[in-house]
Protein backbone atom coordinates (compact mmCIF):
# COMPACT_ATOMS: atom_id res chain seq x y z
CA UNK A 1 0.00 0.00 0.00
CA UNK A 2 2.99 2.34 -0.36
CA UNK A 3 2.98 5.41 -2.63
CA UNK A 4 -0.71 5.35 -2.50
CA UNK A 5 -2.59 8.49 -1.39
CA UNK A 6 -5.63 5.93 -0.88
CA UNK A 7 -5.63 2.91 0.07
CA UNK A 8 -7.94 0.26 1.00
CA UNK A 9 -7.53 -3.74 1.97
CA UNK A 10 -10.27 -6.14 2.59
CA UNK A 11 -12.62 -2.87 3.69
CA UNK A 12 -15.74 -3.92 4.54
CA UNK A 13 -18.47 -1.58 5.70
CA UNK A 14 -21.92 -2.49 7.43
CA UNK A 15 -25.01 -0.77 8.26
CA UNK A 16 -26.68 -2.91 10.87
CA UNK A 17 -27.30 -5.67 8.14
CA UNK A 18 -27.03 -2.95 4.94
CA UNK A 19 -23.90 -3.25 3.51
CA UNK A 20 -22.13 -0.42 2.79
CA UNK A 21 -18.85 -1.81 1.18
CA UNK A 22 -17.56 -5.86 0.83
CA UNK A 23 -14.05 -6.59 1.02
CA UNK A 24 -13.55 -3.71 -0.97
CA UNK A 25 -9.88 -3.38 -2.25
CA UNK A 26 -8.36 -0.25 -4.23
CA UNK A 27 -5.30 1.68 -4.30
CA UNK A 28 -5.64 5.48 -5.76
CA UNK A 29 -2.73 7.86 -6.76
CA UNK A 30 -2.39 11.20 -7.43
CA UNK A 31 -4.35 13.33 -9.93
CA UNK A 32 -7.71 13.02 -10.00
CA UNK A 33 -9.71 9.50 -9.75
CA UNK A 34 -13.24 9.50 -10.71
CA UNK A 35 -15.80 6.89 -8.89
CA UNK A 36 -18.44 5.78 -10.32
CA UNK A 37 -21.35 3.45 -9.61
CA UNK A 38 -25.38 3.88 -9.43
CA UNK A 39 -27.04 4.78 -6.44
CA UNK A 40 -26.02 2.41 -3.49
CA UNK A 41 -22.92 0.96 -4.67
CA UNK A 42 -20.74 2.20 -1.97
CA UNK A 43 -19.59 5.81 -3.20
CA UNK A 44 -20.63 7.88 -0.32
CA UNK A 45 -19.41 5.32 1.98
CA UNK A 46 -15.97 5.35 0.92
CA UNK A 47 -15.88 9.02 1.15
CA UNK A 48 -17.23 8.77 4.70
CA UNK A 49 -14.38 6.26 5.42
CA UNK A 50 -11.63 8.40 3.61
CA UNK A 51 -12.93 11.64 5.65
CA UNK A 52 -13.06 9.69 9.01
CA UNK A 53 -16.67 10.19 9.43
CA UNK A 54 -17.09 6.28 10.27
CA UNK A 55 -15.29 3.76 10.93
CA UNK A 56 -14.60 0.19 9.06
CA UNK A 57 -16.39 -2.40 10.06
CA UNK A 58 -13.44 -4.95 8.93
CA UNK A 59 -10.00 -4.36 7.01
CA UNK A 60 -8.07 -0.91 6.66
CA UNK A 61 -7.62 1.72 5.39
CA UNK A 62 -4.91 4.30 4.78
CA UNK A 63 -5.17 8.33 3.88
CA UNK A 64 -2.00 10.06 2.52
CA UNK A 65 -0.55 6.87 4.87
CA UNK A 66 -2.20 7.39 7.27
CA UNK A 67 -6.04 5.99 9.01
CA UNK A 68 -8.34 8.24 8.74
CA UNK A 69 -10.51 7.11 11.80
CA UNK A 70 -10.51 9.50 15.17
CA UNK A 71 -7.56 10.95 13.34
CA UNK A 72 -8.42 14.53 13.37
CA UNK A 73 -4.89 16.33 12.37
CA UNK A 74 -5.00 14.11 8.81
CA UNK A 75 -8.28 16.44 8.66
CA UNK A 76 -6.13 19.18 7.77
CA UNK A 77 -4.83 17.21 4.87
CA UNK A 78 -8.11 16.47 3.79
CA UNK A 79 -11.16 18.42 2.31
CA UNK A 80 -14.25 16.89 1.95
CA UNK A 81 -17.19 18.20 0.16
CA UNK A 82 -20.67 15.89 0.78
CA UNK A 83 -22.68 14.55 -1.51
CA UNK A 84 -25.43 15.92 0.54
CA UNK A 85 -26.78 19.85 1.10
CA UNK A 86 -25.91 21.09 4.50
CA UNK A 87 -25.66 24.51 3.85
CA UNK A 88 -28.05 26.81 5.79
CA UNK A 89 -30.09 29.28 3.64
CA UNK A 90 -29.60 32.33 6.59
CA UNK A 91 -25.36 32.51 5.72
CA UNK A 92 -23.55 33.99 2.83
CA UNK A 93 -20.70 32.55 1.07
CA UNK A 94 -18.06 34.48 2.79
CA UNK A 95 -19.69 33.49 6.62
CA UNK A 96 -20.02 30.11 5.34
CA UNK A 97 -16.05 29.93 4.41
CA UNK A 98 -15.30 32.36 7.51
CA UNK A 99 -17.34 29.28 9.99
CA UNK A 100 -15.20 26.35 8.01
CA UNK A 101 -11.89 28.62 8.19
CA UNK A 102 -12.40 29.10 12.12
CA UNK A 103 -12.24 25.02 12.21
CA UNK A 104 -9.44 24.96 10.21
CA UNK A 105 -7.60 27.48 12.76
CA UNK A 106 -7.47 30.53 10.25
CA UNK A 107 -8.07 33.86 11.49
CA UNK A 108 -7.88 37.39 10.66
CA UNK A 109 -7.00 39.18 7.34
CA UNK A 110 -5.06 35.93 6.33
CA UNK A 111 -8.31 33.94 6.36
CA UNK A 112 -10.53 37.49 4.56
CA UNK A 113 -7.82 36.86 1.21
CA UNK A 114 -8.19 33.10 0.98
CA UNK A 115 -11.98 33.63 0.78
CA UNK A 116 -11.81 36.00 -1.77
CA UNK A 117 -9.66 34.04 -3.47
CA UNK A 118 -11.76 30.58 -3.56
CA UNK A 119 -14.74 32.90 -4.48
CA UNK A 120 -12.66 33.64 -7.84
CA UNK A 121 -11.59 30.07 -8.42
CA UNK A 122 -14.85 28.79 -7.61
CA UNK A 123 -16.76 31.28 -9.44
CA UNK A 124 -18.26 33.23 -6.67
CA UNK A 125 -16.71 35.94 -6.69
CA UNK A 126 -19.79 37.87 -7.17
CA UNK A 127 -21.92 36.42 -5.19
CA UNK A 128 -19.49 36.29 -2.16
CA UNK A 129 -21.83 38.19 -0.01
CA UNK A 130 -25.36 37.21 -1.06
CA UNK A 131 -27.74 34.64 1.16
CA UNK A 132 -26.93 31.10 0.13
CA UNK A 133 -30.82 30.52 0.01
CA UNK A 134 -30.73 32.74 -3.01
CA UNK A 135 -28.34 30.54 -4.66
CA UNK A 136 -28.92 27.85 -7.73
CA UNK A 137 -27.91 24.25 -6.99
CA UNK A 138 -24.61 24.91 -9.31
CA UNK A 139 -23.93 27.81 -7.08
CA UNK A 140 -24.76 25.67 -3.92
CA UNK A 141 -22.45 23.58 -5.17
CA UNK A 142 -19.52 25.37 -5.84
CA UNK A 143 -20.00 26.75 -1.94
CA UNK A 144 -19.36 23.08 -1.03
CA UNK A 145 -16.63 22.94 -3.08
CA UNK A 146 -14.94 25.80 -1.75
CA UNK A 147 -15.45 25.16 1.87
CA UNK A 148 -13.47 21.62 1.29
CA UNK A 149 -10.92 23.64 -0.89
CA UNK A 150 -10.23 26.97 2.01
CA UNK A 151 -7.42 25.29 3.53
CA UNK A 152 -5.64 23.91 0.85
CA UNK A 153 -5.64 20.29 1.66
CA UNK A 154 -3.50 18.04 -0.34
CA UNK A 155 -6.63 16.02 -1.12
CA UNK A 156 -10.09 17.37 -1.90
CA UNK A 157 -12.83 14.18 -1.83
CA UNK A 158 -16.02 15.55 -3.46
CA UNK A 159 -18.99 13.52 -3.62
CA UNK A 160 -21.87 14.08 -6.37
CA UNK A 161 -20.31 17.39 -7.04
CA UNK A 162 -22.72 17.52 -10.46
CA UNK A 163 -25.75 15.53 -9.00
CA UNK A 164 -28.99 18.21 -9.44
CA UNK A 165 -26.87 21.04 -11.73
CA UNK A 166 -28.05 22.31 -15.32
CA UNK A 167 -25.75 21.65 -17.88
CA UNK A 168 -24.11 24.63 -17.77
CA UNK A 169 -23.52 23.94 -13.82
CA UNK A 170 -22.42 20.46 -14.63
CA UNK A 171 -19.63 22.15 -17.49
CA UNK A 172 -18.20 24.90 -15.01
CA UNK A 173 -18.11 22.17 -12.38
CA UNK A 174 -15.99 19.92 -14.48
CA UNK A 175 -13.72 22.83 -15.72
CA UNK A 176 -13.24 23.61 -12.08
CA UNK A 177 -12.48 20.35 -10.94
CA UNK A 178 -10.15 19.91 -13.38
CA UNK A 179 -8.57 23.43 -12.74
CA UNK A 180 -8.14 22.06 -8.86
CA UNK A 181 -5.70 19.41 -9.60
CA UNK A 182 -3.51 21.15 -12.98
CA UNK A 183 -3.61 24.86 -11.47
CA UNK A 184 -4.29 24.42 -7.87
CA UNK A 185 -2.27 21.15 -7.53
CA UNK A 186 -5.04 19.26 -5.59
CA UNK A 187 -5.51 15.67 -5.81
CA UNK A 188 -8.88 15.28 -6.00
CA UNK A 189 -11.30 11.95 -5.57
CA UNK A 190 -14.81 12.76 -7.79
CA UNK A 191 -17.35 10.44 -8.01
CA UNK A 192 -20.77 10.42 -9.97
CA UNK A 193 -23.02 8.07 -11.30
CA UNK A 194 -23.22 9.38 -15.01
CA UNK A 195 -20.38 7.51 -16.46
CA UNK A 196 -20.05 10.12 -19.31
CA UNK A 197 -19.43 12.68 -16.87
CA UNK A 198 -16.73 11.27 -14.85
CA UNK A 199 -15.17 10.65 -18.13
CA UNK A 200 -14.85 14.64 -18.82
CA UNK A 201 -13.40 14.82 -15.97
CA UNK A 202 -10.61 12.14 -15.99
CA UNK A 203 -9.37 9.16 -17.60
CA UNK A 204 -8.71 7.52 -14.38
CA UNK A 205 -11.57 5.78 -12.66
CA UNK A 206 -12.78 3.41 -10.66
CA UNK A 207 -16.29 1.33 -11.08
CA UNK A 208 -18.12 0.46 -8.15
CA UNK A 209 -20.92 -1.75 -7.93
CA UNK A 210 -23.08 -3.23 -4.99
CA UNK A 211 -19.79 -2.47 -2.32
CA UNK A 212 -17.08 -3.09 -4.35
CA UNK A 213 -14.28 -2.08 -7.44
CA UNK A 214 -15.24 -3.79 -9.72
CA UNK A 215 -12.83 -2.00 -12.60
CA UNK A 216 -10.16 0.49 -11.82
CA UNK A 217 -7.35 2.11 -14.38
CA UNK A 218 -7.83 3.55 -17.31
CA UNK A 219 -11.43 4.52 -18.38
CA UNK A 220 -10.70 3.47 -22.78
CA UNK A 221 -10.12 0.17 -20.65
CA UNK A 222 -13.01 -0.04 -19.14
CA UNK A 223 -15.37 1.50 -21.51
CA UNK A 224 -13.94 -1.41 -24.37
CA UNK A 225 -15.47 -3.54 -21.87
CA UNK A 226 -18.78 -2.03 -21.81
CA UNK A 227 -19.10 -1.01 -25.08
CA UNK A 228 -19.15 -4.73 -25.88
CA UNK A 229 -22.70 -4.25 -24.75
CA UNK A 230 -24.91 -1.80 -26.66
CA UNK A 231 -26.65 1.01 -24.72
CA UNK A 232 -30.48 1.82 -25.04
CA UNK A 233 -30.83 5.79 -25.95
CA UNK A 234 -34.37 7.16 -26.02
CA UNK A 235 -35.16 9.74 -28.37
CA UNK A 236 -38.10 11.38 -28.58
CA UNK A 237 -39.11 13.70 -31.71
CA UNK A 238 -41.13 14.62 -34.22
CA UNK A 239 -40.50 12.97 -38.06
CA UNK A 240 -39.13 10.06 -36.15
CA UNK A 241 -39.34 8.24 -39.72
CA UNK A 242 -36.73 10.24 -41.07
CA UNK A 243 -34.52 10.37 -38.55
CA UNK A 244 -34.67 7.24 -38.01
CA UNK A 245 -33.51 6.41 -41.68
CA UNK A 246 -30.28 8.82 -40.99
CA UNK A 247 -29.64 6.93 -37.92
CA UNK A 248 -29.74 3.42 -39.63
CA UNK A 249 -26.33 4.87 -41.37
CA UNK A 250 -24.24 5.18 -38.15
CA UNK A 251 -21.93 2.29 -37.57
CA UNK A 252 -22.32 2.44 -33.76
CA UNK A 253 -26.02 1.94 -34.17
CA UNK A 254 -27.54 -1.79 -33.66
CA UNK A 255 -30.96 -1.30 -33.72
CA UNK A 256 -33.82 0.64 -33.46
CA UNK A 257 -37.30 0.07 -31.72
CA UNK A 258 -40.08 2.94 -31.85
CA UNK A 259 -42.89 2.76 -29.07
CA UNK A 260 -46.38 2.00 -29.71
CA UNK A 261 -47.68 5.58 -30.02
CA UNK A 262 -44.81 6.35 -32.42
CA UNK A 263 -43.33 9.27 -30.30
CA UNK A 264 -40.14 7.48 -29.08
CA UNK A 265 -37.29 5.86 -30.63
CA UNK A 266 -35.20 3.48 -28.21
CA UNK A 267 -31.86 3.00 -30.40
CA UNK A 268 -29.12 0.19 -29.04
CA UNK A 269 -25.90 1.46 -29.99
CA UNK A 270 -22.62 -0.21 -29.27
CA UNK A 271 -20.51 3.08 -28.63
CA UNK A 272 -22.34 5.93 -27.39
CA UNK A 273 -19.93 8.70 -27.10
CA UNK A 274 -20.33 8.33 -30.97
CA UNK A 275 -23.96 8.41 -31.30
CA UNK A 276 -24.58 12.05 -29.16
CA UNK A 277 -21.76 13.14 -30.92
CA UNK A 278 -23.67 12.34 -34.64
CA UNK A 279 -27.11 13.65 -33.30
CA UNK A 280 -26.50 17.26 -34.07
CA UNK A 281 -25.56 17.04 -37.30
CA UNK A 282 -28.73 14.59 -37.63
CA UNK A 283 -31.40 16.56 -36.28
CA UNK A 284 -30.48 19.52 -38.35
CA UNK A 285 -30.48 17.54 -41.39
CA UNK A 286 -33.82 16.19 -40.92
CA UNK A 287 -34.72 19.51 -39.00
CA UNK A 288 -36.80 17.77 -36.13
CA UNK A 289 -37.33 19.20 -32.52
CA UNK A 290 -36.09 16.97 -30.19
CA UNK A 291 -38.40 17.18 -27.14
CA UNK A 292 -36.39 14.64 -25.33
CA UNK A 293 -32.92 12.43 -25.65
CA UNK A 294 -32.02 9.95 -22.50
CA UNK A 295 -29.49 6.71 -21.80
CA UNK A 296 -31.69 4.46 -20.78
CA UNK A 297 -28.40 2.90 -19.48
CA UNK A 298 -27.04 6.39 -17.21
CA UNK A 299 -28.00 5.01 -14.18
CA UNK A 300 -25.68 2.14 -15.01
CA UNK A 301 -27.36 -0.65 -13.66
CA UNK A 302 -27.76 -2.55 -16.74
CA UNK A 303 -23.39 -1.64 -17.58
CA UNK A 304 -22.55 -2.77 -14.23
CA UNK A 305 -24.63 -6.09 -14.04
CA UNK A 306 -22.89 -6.32 -17.64
CA UNK A 307 -19.29 -5.92 -16.02
CA UNK A 308 -19.85 -7.90 -13.15
CA UNK A 309 -21.20 -10.94 -15.84
CA UNK B 1 -19.73 32.01 19.93
CA UNK B 2 -21.10 30.05 16.78
CA UNK B 3 -23.52 28.09 18.60
CA UNK B 4 -24.56 30.63 21.08
CA UNK B 5 -25.23 33.06 18.36
CA UNK B 6 -27.11 29.95 16.47
CA UNK B 7 -29.01 28.91 19.71
CA UNK B 8 -30.25 32.26 21.12
CA UNK B 9 -31.28 33.99 17.67
CA UNK B 10 -33.27 31.16 16.26
CA UNK B 11 -37.04 29.95 16.78
CA UNK B 12 -36.44 29.11 19.76
CA UNK B 13 -35.75 32.70 20.87
CA UNK B 14 -39.94 32.92 20.35
CA UNK B 15 -40.36 30.40 22.95
CA UNK B 16 -38.39 31.71 24.93
CA UNK B 17 -40.00 35.59 24.12
CA UNK B 18 -43.04 33.61 25.43
CA UNK B 19 -41.87 31.71 28.20
CA UNK B 20 -41.16 35.74 29.60
CA UNK B 21 -44.68 36.57 28.76
CA UNK B 22 -46.14 33.89 30.39
CA UNK B 23 -44.41 34.03 33.75
CA UNK B 24 -44.58 37.96 33.35
CA UNK B 25 -48.38 37.81 33.20
CA UNK B 26 -48.34 34.94 36.06
CA UNK B 27 -46.46 37.58 38.59
CA UNK B 28 -48.29 40.25 37.59
CA UNK B 29 -51.53 38.13 38.48
CA UNK B 30 -49.79 37.26 41.90
CA UNK B 31 -49.58 41.05 42.48
CA UNK B 32 -53.49 41.37 42.64
CA UNK B 33 -53.12 38.57 45.76
CA UNK B 34 -52.53 38.95 49.35
CA UNK B 35 -49.02 37.94 50.44
CA UNK B 36 -46.08 38.78 52.11
CA UNK B 37 -44.06 40.53 49.12
CA UNK B 38 -40.74 39.56 49.28
CA UNK B 39 -41.52 35.79 50.46
CA UNK B 40 -44.50 35.15 48.13
CA UNK B 41 -42.20 37.01 45.36
CA UNK B 42 -39.26 34.64 46.17
CA UNK B 43 -41.44 31.49 46.10
CA UNK B 44 -43.22 32.58 43.23
CA UNK B 45 -39.73 32.90 41.31
CA UNK B 46 -38.43 29.48 43.26
CA UNK B 47 -41.49 27.52 41.82
CA UNK B 48 -41.64 28.80 38.21
CA UNK B 49 -38.41 29.98 37.14
CA UNK B 50 -35.46 27.55 39.30
CA UNK B 51 -38.12 24.44 39.53
CA UNK B 52 -39.94 24.30 36.46
CA UNK B 53 -38.63 26.38 33.68
CA UNK B 54 -34.85 25.88 34.64
CA UNK B 55 -34.89 22.46 33.42
CA UNK B 56 -37.70 22.56 30.70
CA UNK B 57 -35.64 25.12 29.13
CA UNK B 58 -32.45 23.48 29.09
CA UNK B 59 -33.93 20.86 27.57
CA UNK B 60 -35.44 23.13 24.92
CA UNK B 61 -32.06 24.19 24.21
CA UNK B 62 -29.84 21.46 24.73
CA UNK B 63 -31.67 18.29 23.74
CA UNK B 64 -31.84 19.39 19.89
CA UNK B 65 -28.45 21.37 19.62
CA UNK B 66 -26.35 18.62 18.45
CA UNK B 67 -29.11 16.52 17.43
CA UNK B 68 -30.13 18.78 15.31
CA UNK B 69 -27.04 19.29 13.34
CA UNK B 70 -26.29 15.44 12.85
CA UNK B 71 -29.99 15.24 11.18
CA UNK B 72 -29.24 18.11 8.92
CA UNK B 73 -25.69 17.48 8.40
CA UNK B 74 -24.07 20.33 8.92
CA UNK B 75 -22.09 18.93 11.76
CA UNK B 76 -20.27 17.37 8.64
CA UNK B 77 -18.05 20.64 7.96
CA UNK B 78 -17.18 20.40 12.24
CA UNK B 79 -16.62 16.74 12.13
CA UNK B 80 -14.16 16.77 9.40
CA UNK B 81 -11.99 19.42 10.54
CA UNK B 82 -8.85 18.65 12.98
CA UNK B 83 -10.15 20.70 15.85
CA UNK B 84 -10.00 17.77 18.46
CA UNK B 85 -13.64 16.49 18.67
CA UNK B 86 -13.39 16.65 22.78
CA UNK B 87 -12.37 20.14 21.99
CA UNK B 88 -15.58 20.79 19.69
CA UNK B 89 -17.82 19.23 22.05
CA UNK B 90 -16.61 21.66 24.74
CA UNK B 91 -17.28 24.59 22.76
CA UNK B 92 -20.31 23.02 21.90
CA UNK B 93 -21.09 22.40 25.70
CA UNK B 94 -19.99 26.36 26.45
CA UNK B 95 -22.51 27.60 23.62
CA UNK B 96 -25.05 26.00 25.24
CA UNK B 97 -25.01 26.30 28.65
CA UNK B 98 -24.41 30.63 27.53
CA UNK B 99 -27.65 30.35 25.61
CA UNK B 100 -29.82 28.87 28.25
CA UNK B 101 -28.40 30.98 31.01
CA UNK B 102 -29.00 33.65 28.93
CA UNK B 103 -32.47 32.88 28.19
CA UNK B 104 -33.30 31.54 31.70
CA UNK B 105 -32.27 35.19 32.87
CA UNK B 106 -33.90 37.11 30.33
CA UNK B 107 -37.23 34.85 31.94
CA UNK B 108 -36.29 35.09 35.88
CA UNK B 109 -35.30 38.98 35.17
CA UNK B 110 -39.05 39.39 33.46
CA UNK B 111 -40.62 37.77 36.65
CA UNK B 112 -38.90 39.83 38.87
CA UNK B 113 -39.25 43.19 37.73
CA UNK B 114 -42.91 42.87 36.84
CA UNK B 115 -43.66 41.32 40.42
CA UNK B 116 -41.47 43.72 42.61
CA UNK B 117 -41.62 46.50 39.93
CA UNK B 118 -45.25 46.68 41.15
CA UNK B 119 -45.19 46.08 44.66
CA UNK B 120 -42.05 47.95 45.37
CA UNK B 121 -38.39 46.51 45.03
CA UNK B 122 -37.69 47.28 49.32
CA UNK B 123 -34.86 45.45 51.33
CA UNK B 124 -33.86 42.31 50.43
CA UNK B 125 -35.60 41.80 46.93
CA UNK B 126 -31.79 42.90 45.62
CA UNK B 127 -30.43 40.23 47.62
CA UNK B 128 -32.92 37.45 46.75
CA UNK B 129 -32.39 38.53 42.86
CA UNK B 130 -28.52 37.73 42.39
CA UNK B 131 -29.49 34.60 44.37
CA UNK B 132 -31.43 33.23 42.45
CA UNK B 133 -29.19 34.34 39.10
CA UNK B 134 -26.51 32.79 41.01
CA UNK B 135 -28.86 29.95 41.29
CA UNK B 136 -29.85 29.75 37.69
CA UNK B 137 -26.24 30.03 36.22
CA UNK B 138 -25.18 26.62 37.98
CA UNK B 139 -28.13 25.44 36.87
CA UNK B 140 -27.69 25.73 33.50
CA UNK B 141 -23.89 24.65 33.65
CA UNK B 142 -25.55 21.49 35.07
CA UNK B 143 -28.89 20.75 32.84
CA UNK B 144 -27.01 21.95 29.84
CA UNK B 145 -24.19 19.03 30.61
CA UNK B 146 -26.86 16.68 30.96
CA UNK B 147 -29.01 17.68 27.82
CA UNK B 148 -26.05 17.80 25.20
CA UNK B 149 -25.16 13.94 26.31
CA UNK B 150 -28.60 13.06 25.82
CA UNK B 151 -28.99 15.09 22.10
CA UNK B 152 -25.42 12.63 21.15
CA UNK B 153 -26.61 9.57 22.42
CA UNK B 154 -30.36 9.81 21.38
CA UNK B 155 -31.64 10.00 18.52
CA UNK B 156 -35.32 11.23 19.54
CA UNK B 157 -33.65 13.32 22.75
CA UNK B 158 -36.77 15.39 22.86
CA UNK B 159 -39.17 12.69 24.33
CA UNK B 160 -36.30 11.91 26.82
CA UNK B 161 -36.18 15.50 27.38
CA UNK B 162 -39.82 16.15 28.34
CA UNK B 163 -39.76 12.87 30.35
CA UNK B 164 -36.56 13.75 32.21
CA UNK B 165 -37.97 17.86 32.51
CA UNK B 166 -41.38 16.91 33.51
CA UNK B 167 -41.53 13.64 35.34
CA UNK B 168 -38.00 13.03 36.74
CA UNK B 169 -37.57 16.62 37.61
CA UNK B 170 -40.83 17.91 37.99
CA UNK B 171 -42.24 15.04 39.83
CA UNK B 172 -39.79 12.82 41.40
CA UNK B 173 -37.28 15.63 42.33
CA UNK B 174 -40.74 16.96 44.84
CA UNK B 175 -41.22 14.09 46.43
CA UNK B 176 -40.15 13.81 50.15
CA UNK B 177 -37.25 11.83 51.54
CA UNK B 178 -34.12 10.27 49.61
CA UNK B 179 -35.68 9.73 46.30
CA UNK B 180 -35.34 13.39 45.53
CA UNK B 181 -31.66 13.44 45.71
CA UNK B 182 -31.63 11.87 42.55
CA UNK B 183 -32.79 15.68 41.13
CA UNK B 184 -30.58 18.01 39.84
CA UNK B 185 -32.82 20.53 41.07
CA UNK B 186 -32.89 19.27 44.65
CA UNK B 187 -29.40 20.35 44.79
CA UNK B 188 -29.43 23.95 43.05
CA UNK B 189 -32.51 24.08 45.52
CA UNK B 190 -30.01 22.91 48.24
CA UNK B 191 -27.36 25.61 47.65
CA UNK B 192 -30.37 28.40 47.41
CA UNK B 193 -31.55 27.45 50.97
CA UNK B 194 -28.16 29.28 51.97
CA UNK B 195 -28.18 32.15 50.38
CA UNK B 196 -31.31 33.03 50.81
CA UNK B 197 -33.54 33.49 53.85
CA UNK B 198 -37.07 34.28 52.91
CA UNK B 199 -39.61 31.88 51.52
CA UNK B 200 -39.95 28.01 51.08
CA UNK B 201 -36.60 27.98 49.85
CA UNK B 202 -34.95 29.14 52.74
CA UNK B 203 -35.96 25.99 54.62
CA UNK B 204 -34.84 23.41 51.80
CA UNK B 205 -32.07 22.06 53.88
CA UNK B 206 -31.81 18.52 52.56
CA UNK B 207 -28.13 18.70 51.65
CA UNK B 208 -25.42 20.59 52.93
CA UNK B 209 -24.21 23.81 50.92
CA UNK B 210 -21.04 21.68 50.01
CA UNK B 211 -22.39 18.51 49.47
CA UNK B 212 -24.67 19.85 47.05
CA UNK B 213 -21.54 21.98 45.23
CA UNK B 214 -19.73 18.67 45.23
CA UNK B 215 -22.35 16.90 43.59
CA UNK B 216 -23.34 19.26 41.05
CA UNK B 217 -19.62 20.25 39.85
CA UNK B 218 -19.01 16.00 39.82
CA UNK B 219 -22.20 15.68 38.10
CA UNK B 220 -21.81 18.87 35.71
CA UNK B 221 -17.88 17.37 34.68
CA UNK B 222 -18.58 13.70 34.95
CA UNK B 223 -21.45 14.39 31.88
CA UNK B 224 -18.95 16.46 30.24
CA UNK B 225 -16.74 14.05 30.21
CA UNK B 226 -18.76 11.03 29.12
CA UNK B 227 -20.29 13.27 26.38
CA UNK B 228 -16.86 14.23 25.15
CA UNK B 229 -15.72 11.10 24.65
CA UNK B 230 -18.95 9.64 23.16
CA UNK B 231 -18.76 12.73 20.99
CA UNK B 232 -15.17 11.96 20.09
CA UNK B 233 -16.30 8.36 19.12
CA UNK B 234 -19.11 8.71 17.48
CA UNK B 235 -19.65 7.88 13.86
CA UNK B 236 -21.42 10.19 11.07
CA UNK B 237 -22.71 8.10 8.47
Amino acid sequence: MTGAIVAAKALSKWYGEVIGLNSFDLELHEGITGFVGPNGSGKSTFFKLVSGLIRPSVGQIRVLGEDPWANQPLMARLGFCPDYDNLSDEQTFRSFLAFVGGLHGMRGPTMGSRIEEVARIVGMGEHIDRRIGGYSKGMRQRTKIAGAMLHEPELLLLDEPLSGTDPLGRREIIALVQSLHAEHGHNVIVSSHVLHEIERLTPQVAVLYKGRAIATGNIQEIRGLIDKHPHNILVESDRLDELAKRLVGLPCVVSMQFSPDRTGLTVQVTRPEEFFAAMPGLVEAVGCRVRRMLSLDDDLESVFRYLVG
Amino acid sequence: MYTFRKLLFSRRIFITLLIALFVGGVMAYATTQEMDTLAGGTDMLDNIVLSFFMPVMAMIYGSSLVRDEIDDRSITQVVASPMDRMVTYAGYYLGLAASVCAAILLVLTTGFLVFFGALGFGAGSGHVYGSMVALVVIGSFAYSALFILVSVLISHPVYFGLLYAFIWEGYIGSIPGNIRLLAVKHYVRSLGAHWIDVGAISRYNASTPGDAATVLAVLTVGLLVVGALVFRRKEFP
